[in-house]
């Protein structure tokens, strides 16, 4: 599984969707469900399938499919 | 250390007790931070009481002479007054000499580490050779009793830690480290003399999710807590580990992890891969005791174990500043007094 793959995946298990609406648009401002809880899940996730640890802007920044990469870029995880 | 006790309120609250949740908020409650129950002090109780009687039965059962004690250290952010120090109406209550050395310190859920570290240092001066830590808080009383992110999360205790100068005890290895920037994560914004107390500190405010509170009220921004709680202490404790060579599977006997709620505890022992039989915890019958987490742990969860005989301890406590420490050290045998209880 390529880390995209693998990235899809966490978002889409996340908040159960599938993965043909995962795009830059899909943040907080787009989709009702994303509250903390489901930001924290992400962080947990995403830091198991990646072996990172995230920073806390890191963290509270984590607000959107595009923002995700962008964080996991600057920890050297290319998708 | 020559020993450490602790002391809680009788009166024990369950979430269901809390009429501010509804018994399904309760249950996931529970089953998520983890808090089941906790000691809660009546509002006659501070903490200096409970502090004064756990320490009253170590410094018994250690057989000090109070005349022997050099050093008070008062850790707390809820001391009798905003003035005298604590520390200073301690040394009268409990007899100890006009010799000693009194201080108070509110650093929050580091205290321990931070007295210990104070305290110790005083030590290695050789001018004193015995300390008392009294640890303790009543937080629930900060914040509001309408404020359901806060309300639950916290226990009340006061505990007391004995360091005596030794030269055959091995080292204690410690590292602190501040956040100043992240400070309103964890604030009482009205009270100090940036924003002393007015009528308007007294009005409430209604923030939704079940969160009522004044400006006089201490405040917890949970989502910015929680991503500082599971992003730099772990990373401190990795890093700590590194460069003392402690192997996380081999070197330690305990990692005694600060008890904020399960959720937090669970994502630092995950990240850092420790070993869950060696990582106890108490909030489930405790709460978040601020700085007397760590202690509490040492006498609610591994007093056989220090009584004993040498226990290496790997400890990790966060929180207000926004402040986290890590410190390394071999512990036992020691002075354990049985849990106490306190009742007006």
């Amino acid at each position: 599984m390529t880390n995209l793959e693998k990235y899809n995946e966490i978002f889409a298990e996340v908040f159960g969707v599938p993965n043909e609406v995962l795009n830059d648009s899909f943040g907080k401002d787009t989709v009702e469900s994303w509250d903390s809880v489901h930001q924290l899940n992400l962080v947990a996730l995403l830091e198991e399938a990646f072996d990172i640890m995230l920073d806390p802007e890191d963290i509270m920044g984590l607000t959107s499919y595009k923002a995700g990469k962008e964080i996991l870029s600057n920890q050297e995880v290319e998708l | 250390m020559a020993g450490v006790s602790a002391c809680v309120p009788e009166n024990v609250v369950a979430t269901e007790d809390y009429s501010i949740m509804t018994a399904e908020e309760a249950a996931t409650f529970n089953k998520t931070v983890g808090i089941r129950h906790r000691h809660i002090a009546p509002d006659s109780i501070c903490a200096s009481d409970m502090c004064q009687k756990a320490a009253e039965k170590l410094i018994e059962e250690l057989g000090w002479e109070r005349e022997s004690i050099d050093v008070l250290i008062f850790e707390s952010v809820t001391g009798d007054y905003k003035t005298p120090p604590t520390a200073c109406l301690l040394q009268d209550r409990m007899g100890l000499p006009e010799s000693t050395f009194c201080l108070d310190m509110p650093m929050g859920c580091c205290g321990c580490l931070y007295a210990i570290t104070v305290g110790g240092n005083l030590l290695t001066t050789g001018n004193v050779r015995r300390a008392l830590l009294l640890i303790g808080d009543t937080a629930l009383r900060m914040g509001s009793m309408k404020d359901k992110s806060r309300v639950p999360l916290f226990g009340d205790c006061g505990t007391a830690i004995a360091l005596e100068f030794d030269e055959e005890a091995p080292e204690m290895v410690v590292e602190f480290n501040t956040f100043g920037k992240g400070y309103k994560a964890l604030m009482t914004p009205h009270g100090g003399f940036r924003h002393p107390i007015t009528p308007e500190s007294f009005i409430e405010e209604d923030f939704g999710n079940g969160i009522v509170r004044a400006p006089m009220h201490t405040l917890i921004n949970g989502m910015d807590v929680f991503a500082f709680a599971i992003s730099k202490p772990p990373k401190s404790v990795d890093n700590f580990m590194k460069e003392e060579n402690i192997d996380r599977n081999s070197d330690v006997d305990y990692f005694l992890i600060h008890q904020a709620n399960k959720m937090i505890v669970d994502r630092v022992v995950k990240k850092l891969k420790l070993p869950t039989e060696r990582v106890p915890y108490n909030l489930e019958e405790y709460g978040n005791l601020g700085g007397a987490s760590i202690p509490s742990l040492m006498v609610t969860r591994l007093r056989d174990q220090l009584i004993s005989g040498p226990q290496r301890l790997l400890m990790s406590s966060f929180g207000l500043g926004l402040s986290w420490a890590t410190m390394s050290a071999t512990l036992g045998p020691m002075v354990i007094p049985e849990l106490m209880y306190i009742s007006e």
